[in-house]
């Protein structure tokens, strides 16, 4: 057993510097993501009729369009342009964009399933529109779409794997690169998977105990 | 050149031909899943050692990407000594991914029939394989559209990820096109609009099924 596993002992710490990567990565497309994600909410909900139909466009072709094809896209695209970016900023700019349209229902889903009647009462006590939602609406609306959100950041960490295949260093291509070296692709595919799974589990859990605790106003 | 017309009458007979390859795996991958998603949330709502081990396979599969389970399949049976093909490999590592996602939504449906549509079959004296064919499944089946038609949708654009052992559907040829003639635009466009087709086809699915069984309410 101990021998089965030894390429694994051996080559964690490269696995967990790849892990490292992986959540810097996810770390730094989660934050634009949420941002823009929110923007597009508003947009949604209050937006004028022609900046909502742009917005169920922009929805469509992200939601049937494999985030895979767009990071190979513009890794293809980068030198064609001549933009200077990194590959690193190219891929956070790309995982932005395609998780801020699925942020962007979680946060919508999270206003409007929101009784009419509160509304109605911030209304009817006079408030005025922005205190209205800065007091009534987003709190509860952040509350609802918690634990959605957590799941769908433990979502966009698994996502990260992808940037592998176009060449970017993280735990997949870590785990692929010592693979090539050991030949034992077994055990250290199964540690990478392991390391994923720490991450994305207490997320997971995270978004569990958030949950139960948004039930418990109801 | 973008836009080179001749060069697109060449590329969609091989964008098509690698679609063929993205539609049998997602077919065959929503198809099994259904079957199997079913089999583990019935398991899981049993109780005992099978609800563990059930519920642990859909943790383990749900919090680990596709990509690594795919490399885990393909790679590690190579190694074991009976290699599959990289078909087979996509297919499997397919199923048992989202196996963990259909199995959720079964158990969701399954949680949202009220405990007394049980209580009256069982007193009318139904046995348990009629209560569910009967009663219970109908219900479930009915409710669980909606969440199975965006998995199916999840399931054909996870399909390109097979891609990574050089499976040759969709996202493949258009890899093997780009690299050949360095037209990036008229490739992307294509595989992102066949992609685009694929999934509101399975959309429009999802929305006819929803409507044929909307009496199973």
């Amino acid at each position: 057993m101990m021998k089965t596993f030894a390429p694994l002992l051996h080559s964690y710490w490269y696995l967990f510097r790849g892990a490292g990567m992986t959540l810097l990565m996810a770390a730094a497309s989660v934050v634009p993501a949420t941002l823009l994600g929110g923007a597009l909410a508003l947009v949604h909900v209050f937006g004028r009729r022609t900046a909502r139909s742009a917005l169920q466009v922009y929805l469509f072709v992200v939601r049937g369009i494999p985030l895979l094809v767009l990071l190979t896209f513009v890794y293809y695209l980068l030198p064609l342009t001549g933009i200077d970016l990194p590959p690193f900023w190219g891929v956070v700019v790309v995982m932005s964009l395609y998780y801020a349209a699925f942020m962007s229902e979680v946060f919508r889903a999270g206003i409007e399933s929101l009784p009419q009647a509160q509304w109605d009462a911030a209304r009817s006590l006079g408030m005025q529109r922005h205190l209205l939602l800065r007091i009534i609406i987003f709190p509860q609306a952040l509350r609802l779409a918690a634990p959605p959100f957590v799941s769908l950041c433990a979502n966009l960490v698994k996502a990260t794997s992808l940037v592998s295949i176009v060449g970017l260093w993280e735990l997949t291509m870590a785990s692929r690169e010592v693979v090539e070296r050991t030949l034992a692709p077994f055990q250290i595919f199964l540690g990478a998977a392991l390391i994923y799974f720490c991450i994305c589990y207490t997320m997971a859990l995270y978004g569990r105990f958030l949950e139960r605790r948004s039930l418990v106003g109801h | 050149m973008p836009f080179d017309l001749h060069f697109i009458v060449r590329l969609i007979p091989a964008l098509l031909q690698g679609a063929e390859i993205t539609v049998a795996l997602a077919v065959l991958t929503v198809v099994i899943c259904l079957v199997w998603g079913l089999l583990v949330a019935l398991a899981q709502s049993r109780g005992g050692v099978l609800s563990w081990i059930a519920g642990g396979y859909i943790q383990a599969v749900r919090n680990t990407p596709l990509l690594i389970q795919l490399y885990i399949i393909y790679f590690g049976f190579a190694m074991a000594g009976f290699p599959l093909s990289g078909f087979l490999s996509g297919l499997l590592a397919l199923c048992i991914q989202n196996g963990g996602y259909v199995a959720e939504i079964y158990r969701g449906g399954l949680q949202s029939v009220s405990q007394r549509q049980y209580e009256a079959g069982r007193a009318l004296g139904m046995r348990r394989w009629t209560l569910y064919t009967v009663v219970i499944m109908p219900q479930v089946v009915a409710r669980v559209i909606p969440p199975m038609t965006n998995q199916a949708i999840s399931i054909i654009k996870d399909t390109s990820q097979v891609a990574a052992i050089a499976v040759m559907e969709m996202m493949k040829v258009a890899e093997v096109w780009v690299e050949s003639s360095a037209n990036t635009y008229d490739v992307f466009l294509g595989v992102a609009l066949i992609y685009l087709v694929l999934t509101s086809v399975a959309g429009l699915i999802g929305k006819v099924a929803e409507r044929q069984l909307a009496f199973a309410q």
